[in-house]
């Protein structure tokens, strides 16, 4: 095969070439990014620890379980730790600073989270302040927040009786290695809105809005499931226990089927592109007429015809896969961080990049098999004849 | 100046058929992305506003941004009702005015899976309020008192036991289904039942929202400025049709992210693709542009004549691309409402504002396509392109 001409060939045309190129190259990023979207959002549902359940009001989200569950729970056969979580929905300073809170036991909550690492301050402090909070790495940073400072979080289910803010004090600064957290969450003491509650200091809901349940590892959730559900099935509240994979799904269906989106959208760009090179590469074949006939004539074999458009195709189209894989790796942690609540823990992932240089390889090989064709099949006296 | 006729330019176009067909499926796909998310965006803003109303007025609590947060004790929104003289009444004296409880609870759907699906309690008022607008189309209404439900007509094909004669029990207690309604905007997908027995059902003593007509040439500014201060009770009111626009704020914002980094990106790629097919279109005709130029067509006269051929080359895309977006048209699907947390179907919508910005975007790919091979074209001296050709 003559590779000098392949190459000669390419920078013939190096403006077309380069145009397409980087088309591909913009395609390639694009599918990247959405499919790793998709795939970021089926992760928070199958990294799902296994051995953490969720117990949660049968009926709906916004209704609190008794706090007197508790401890029935905790009497279950096989549960390891019960950790009350409740939804605060407070904001800092301004309602645009959106960010998660929730009110959880703090003896119970670490030890339930493996995957949770602290990585400044200590978590003893947590457990021994009342009014201490723990925060994630991107919120402290984003607020410039340190351990010591104070925060005062405006409530709006939870409303102080005087008016005034609810002030945390941060102990530690965590960070999450799992999509199923994300960097930005506050987390406080729930004995501390309790005892507001119940001393009047404050209004709002009483109750927990979940219990966390926590399992020894390999223990089957399934009995403990049922048995759970069970308890309560009589009233005053009933309840609904789900592995944290399916609570996770519900949340992740809510939007809607983003996924048939993103995938839909990845298929028009992947067809737009499909077109370009098309388009491309049998303009390059019409124009090679004459070289083709001349290499005939020279004794070249139809295959080498062939394969130098095709290889022609492949390259621009790898090359162009190439650099969209790099830029999508080059903006993953910039999506990361943008996306931090929406998508927590994004990750394009080996199987993303896989697929989007297979794509890119598909469209080569599509686009450039018909030109090639086309091309083998001129007759050295066509070419004279053409020219 | 002499410019050549447009049939120049679109004849062209037809004459290199393939290389036409191929650019015009290239754009059309980018465009047919857009569009399809254009015609998400209306869908979903049209379910939710198009029932706004402007002369009913919604009582939220302070602070509150939706019905799910708000939450009003039974003898403020009685005081409420009484003390806001702008109310306006029925044919028997009474004040067109509703308390109701809203709640989003989780249902299974017919296909599996699980779903938030809104709960309203209902006075037997709200229903003289939204008059036409909310029609029993199956069954009938549910009697006063009675654990008795009707459920919007897009639900009762999506979710289990929504269809007329089933049972739904909400929490511990049996409601009967007795009723399909059919409503615009997100009501179509709720259920309904009387107000009380669903507080007691639920175990909730609150109520979500006040809902009122308002006599003709209220100004609702003013009866929020009078309630926002209240000593007895405070609310903050708003015309149902700004409500309801608020919610549509947060999905519309978001999918406007998403919509705008694609349009960036996917266009860079297509008007690539645009000055590709134009460049080989510029090259093919050396000859020919070396004859106009001969013939004393100046400079701008090529110029324009090519770049009017990528703005049909745009156009047709986007005329594929809308063309390609027809079949989304009323195709039904369902997303969360996140500010009520409960799910609507809406149905896609290719409105003309949707197909307007399409057009738009093509020509703006078909004028970054074609203005640097248009310029090349005419830099070319008549000497030189008619030796060249």
């Amino acid at each position: 095969m003559p590779w000098r001409l392949l190459l000669r060939n390419v920078r013939a045309h190096w403006l077309r070439s380069l145009l397409t190129f980087l088309s591909v190259a913009v395609a390639v990023f694009l599918v990247c990014v959405l499919q790793g979207a998709v795939r970021t959002l089926d992760a928070s549902v199958q990294q799902a620890a296994r051995n953490r359940l969720w117990v949660q009001s049968a009926v709906s989200l916004f209704v609190n379980l008794p706090l007197a569950y508790e401890g029935k729970i905790a009497a279950v056969d096989g549960v390891e730790r019960v950790c009350r979580w409740q939804w605060f929905g407070g904001y800092f300073q301004s309602r645009d600073n959106f960010f998660a809170q929730f009110a959880v036991d703090p003896d119970d909550f670490l030890p339930s989270y493996p995957e949770l690492e602290i990585v400044d301050g200590s978590y003893e402090g947590f457990t021994r302040n009342r009014t201490g909070c723990i925060v994630g790495e991107q919120l402290a940073e984003e607020f410039g927040w340190r351990v010591g400072s104070r925060v005062p979080i405006i409530g709006t289910i939870f409303q102080r009786a005087d008016g005034a803010p609810w002030e945390f004090t941060i102990e530690a600064v965590y960070r999450a290695r799992s999509p199923v957290l994300d960097q930005r969450t506050l987390f406080f003491d729930f004995d501390y809105l309790r005892e507001a509650l119940e001393q009047g200091a404050a209004t709002g809901p009483p109750g927990a809005g979940v219990y966390l349940v926590a399992l020894p590892p390999a223990r089957d959730p399934t009995p403990v499931m049922a048995e759970i559900d069970a308890l309560f099935a009589g009233g005053p509240q009933r309840v609904q226990t789900t592995t944290e994979a399916e609570f996770q799904r519900t949340f992740v269906t809510m939007f809607g089927n983003v996924g048939t989106l993103l995938t839909a959208i990845s298929a028009g760009v992947v067809f737009a592109i499909l077109f370009a090179v098309l388009n491309t590469m049998l303009l390059a074949a019409r124009e090679r007429t004459r070289d083709a006939g001349i290499l005939k004539a020279l004794g070249f074999t139809r295959g080498t015809v062939f394969g130098l458009l095709l290889s022609e195709s492949m390259l621009l189209c790898l090359l162009g896969g190439a650099v969209g894989i790099g830029l999508a790796l080059a903006v993953e942690r910039g999506i990361q961080y943008a996306m931090a609540m929406m998508l927590p823990g994004f990750e394009l992932g080996g199987a993303t990049l896989a697929l989007a240089g297979g794509l890119a390889a598909g469209v080569g090989l599509i686009a450039g098999v018909f030109p090639a064709w086309l091309l083998a099949r001129v007759r050295p006296v066509d070419a004279k004849r053409e020219a | 100046m002499a410019l050549l006729p447009i049939g120049y330019s679109v004849r062209s176009l037809l004459r290199r058929r393939t290389a036409t067909v191929l650019t015009v499926l290239s754009i059309g796909a980018t465009v047919a992305v857009l569009a399809g998310m254009g015609c998400l965006r209306q869908g979903f803003t049209a379910m939710v506003t198009e029932r706004g109303r402007t002369d009913l007025a919604v009582f939220l609590r302070p602070g509150a941004t939706s019905e799910g947060e708000s939450g009003f004790p039974r003898e403020s929104v009685d005081l409420l009702v009484k003390e806001t003289a702008e109310v306006a009444v029925d044919g028997e004296g009474r004040p067109l005015a509703a308390g109701e409880m809203f709640l989003a609870v989780r249902r299974r759907k017919v296909d599996g899976g699980e779903t938030n699906v809104a709960i309203r309690g209902v006075e037997p008022q709200t229903f003289a309020i939204h008059g036409d607008d909310v029609r029993i189309v199956e069954g009938r209404k549910f009697d006063p008192g009675a654990d008795e439900v009707i459920v919007g007509r897009s639900l009762s094909e999506r979710i289990q036991d929504c269809r007329v004669g089933d049972v739904l029990v909400l929490n511990t207690t049996p409601f009967r289904v007795v009723g399909v309604m059919e409503a615009r905007g997100a009501f179509d997908s709720e259920i309904w039942g009387d107000v009380r027995r669903m507080q007691h059902a639920l175990q909730r003593p609150i109520l979500s929202r006040v809902i009122a007509v308002l006599k003709p040439g209220s100004d609702v500014a003013a009866i929020a400025a009078r309630w926002q201060d209240d000593p007895r009770v405070q609310a903050a009111v708003y015309t149902e049709r700004d409500y309801l626009e608020n919610q549509t704020r947060q999905l519309s914002a978001t999918l406007a992210v998403v919509g705008g980094f694609l349009v960036v990106v996917m266009g860079i790629a297509a008007a690539f693709t645009g000055v590709n097919a134009m460049l080989a279109a510029v090259a093919a005709r050396v000859h020919e542009i070396g004859i106009l130029r001969a013939l004393g067509f100046g400079r701008a006269a090529v110029f324009f004549a090519f770049l009017f051929e990528a703005l049909a080359l745009g156009l047709l895309g986007g005329l594929v691309g809308c063309l390609l977006v027809v079949p989304l048209h009323g195709v039904r699907t369902g997303t969360t409402n996140f500010d009520t947390f409960s799910e609507v179907a809406f149905s896609f919508r290719l409105t003309p504002e949707v197909v307007g910005q399409a057009l738009v975007f093509s020509l703006v790919l078909g004028l970054l396509g074609g203005t640097l091979p248009a310029w090349r074209a005419c830099r070319m001296r008549p000497t030189q392109a008619l030796r060249r050709g």
